[in-house]
């Protein structure tokens, strides 16, 4: 079976504009059943744009995607009866209780709201509070709802924008506990957070998109194993002349006998200069997600630097 | 699911409508209360000729008129008062900016959006909510009309079915409005958007209406004033509503639920 065979949510080609601006530049991406697939940005990077073309609330103007194998919108309403979606926290009736708000979701969504219980357990959302009006809600108080309408009827596809904002530490924990028995019960999930230790620690594959263009997809560990990991290393003899010219090597700090650089994509070619010089030790440190992050933000936008996944 | 959002839609804002309704219904019912204080039909018409001529005409109650239609022709201006629009419009035009644009500007629409109902399905719930409350704005008023004439007993005969032709009559002016206020509200993102639309041609026909009759530079414009169809007086005192009225307020309603459809089927929603 190949990835896109296996993919939830195949989108291909997908560029929206608003007259000259361009919202979303040809973006194409797929997302494997059974992942939970971080999507980050910065702020107007397109992030939302994608996700509405997505649930079918705005038409690409070329490009399509497709979800659980049916067009988003020449086939929209069959696309999403398997969908749970995160509304934003003020998108909640705020004349209904807590109970009623799910109540009607589950109502709308046409199916047996089976997880409903779980989630509010985990969220720590108790009955009194479901008795009480969103009035007196708090924002937190408010996300938690919003999350347990999104899931609660057992979606096989989980679509959540900012899922933990609002939410106190501890909740976030239980909530990434969560999306991860998810996944082990056959929900994919496809979320984009500004909190990218949340994602890091929740995700197995990720992209990035900035300014409409995707700039990289691909499982976790791969990203960060390509983009700017840490090296230290210690020699015998005095750092050799000639380092800093190898290719993906940009020295950060250097006294007479240790070096520590970052490096960018294959690591070969220093290995290859290394072995020509005595060395003392030597250490590689993944980069840590943010890392990866502001790298793709620090470079030019217009550079080479763009990648598209395969 | 569409009949579960018909009544999320009326539920919401309930306590307003109910209001605005029982407004209409307190002033038609005391309607009946003031043509008998002030000695029935001919008590009035002795009023009215006090009256200057151009005071006459833009009340569009002369002393002729009222010797022609009796109570009948003095209770058809209840429904044309001011204090009546106010309160039929405000209900149907806040209710359809609620139902589209309110329900994006508060990102509600979101809710029903992501799940598997169609846009068509999500456009007939405001629809049926539109049609029910047309029904009861224009029920509402005869009703209490009714009821005032039972317990102040004026001088002067009001038969049942020219209070159901009144009811009729006002089920089309609200049904016609409320389906143009529906339209704004499939096209925009934001109630104070509808709302300001809709009270601006509203506003602006009802001037051209009345100021018509003293004003003949107005005149040409009056067919293009939804007020100018909804005629009280011939509803009331003859008991069946004009067939122009029916042809004009209904076929608006329609086209702008039809213009309305095609707009929000394909537009984008930012919710």
């Amino acid at each position: 079976m190949s990835e896109r065979d296996d993919a939830v949510l195949v989108i291909d080609g997908v560029t929206k504009r608003y007259g000259q601006i361009v919202a979303l530049d040809s973006v194409s991406m797929m997302v494997p059943g059974g992942s939970i697939f971080g999507f980050l940005g910065p702020n107007g990077a397109g992030k939302t744009t994608l996700i509405r073309i997505i649930m079918g609330f705005m038409k690409a103007t070329s490009g399509h995607a497709t979800m659980l194998g049916h067009d988003v919108w020449a086939d929209g309403v069959r696309a999403r009866e398997r969908v749970g979606y995160l509304v934003t926290a003020d998108g909640l009736y705020p004349d209904l209780s807590g109970n009623d708000q799910l109540d009607y979701a589950a109502r709308i969504s046409g199916r047996a709201p089976e997880w409903r219980r779980r989630i509010l357990d985990a969220l720590e959302l108790d009955e009194a509070a479901l008795r009480r009006k969103l009035t007196t809600y708090s924002k937190g108080m408010r996300q938690k709802l919003a999350l347990t309408a999104a899931a609660q009827h057992r979606p096989e596809l989980l679509i959540l924008d900012e899922p933990t904002d609002g939410l106190d530490p501890l909740i976030q924990r239980n909530f990434e506990v969560l999306l991860r028995e998810f996944r082990a019960d056959g929900t994919t999930v496809f979320m984009s957070s500004h909190d990218l230790g949340e994602v890091e620690r929740t995700c197995d594959r990720v992209a990035v998109i900035r300014a409409g263009r995707l700039i990289t997809a691909g499982w976790m560990e791969d990203l960060k194993r390509r983009y700017q990991q840490r090296v230290e290393v210690v020699f015998d003899e005095g750092v050799p002349a000639g380092l800093g010219e190898v290719p993906g090597v940009v020295i950060l700090r250097s006294d007479d006998q240790s070096v520590l650089m970052s490096l960018e994509h294959d690591i070969n070619p220093l290995l290859a200069f290394l072995a020509r010089h005595r060395v003392a030790r030597m250490e590689v440190r993944p980069p840590e997600l943010q890392e990866v992050f502001l790298s793709f933000y620090e470079r030019d936008t217009s550079g080479d630097s763009v990648e598209v996944p395969a | 699911m569409v009949s579960a959002m018909t009544r999320r839609l009326l539920r919401r804002g309930l306590v307003g409508t109910l209001l605005l309704l029982a407004g209409v219904m307190v002033f038609q019912f005391i309607n009946p209360f003031i043509a008998e204080s002030l000695g029935g039909p001919e008590g009035l018409e002795s009023l009215v000729n006090q009256l200057p001529p151009a005071m006459q005409q833009l009340a569009q109650m002369s002393p002729d008129f009222l010797a022609m239609t009796g109570l009948a022709g003095y209770l058809s201006r209840g429904y044309d008062h001011p204090v009546y629009f106010i309160l039929s419009i405000s209900a149907m035009v806040g209710f359809a900016g609620r139902a589209i644009a309110g329900e994006i500007d508060s990102g509600t629409l979101a809710l029903v959006l992501a799940r598997p109902i169609s846009r068509l399905k999500i456009y007939v719930s405001r629809l049926i909510a539109l049609v029910v409350l047309s029904v009861g704005f224009g029920i509402a008023g005869p009703v209490a009309t009714w009821l005032g004439l039972q317990v102040a007993q004026p001088v002067g005969e009001v038969e049942i079915d020219q209070l159901a032709a009144m009811a009729a009559l006002g089920m089309l002016f609200v049904w016609s409005i409320g389906a143009l206020a529906l339209m704004v509200s499939a096209a925009s993102s934001s109630m104070g958007r509808v709302v300001g639309w809709a009270t601006g041609y509203l506003v602006i026909a009802y001037f051209v209406d009345v100021f018509a009759e003293l004003w003949s530079i107005l005149e040409p414009l009056r067919p293009l004033s939804l007020f100018d169809y909804f005629d009280t007086s011939t509803t009331m005192v003859d008991g069946r509503v004009p067939t122009e009225s029916v042809v004009v307020l209904g076929g608006v309603g329609l086209v702008a639920v039809v213009v309305g459809w095609l707009v929000f089927r394909q537009r984008d929603l930012l919710v």
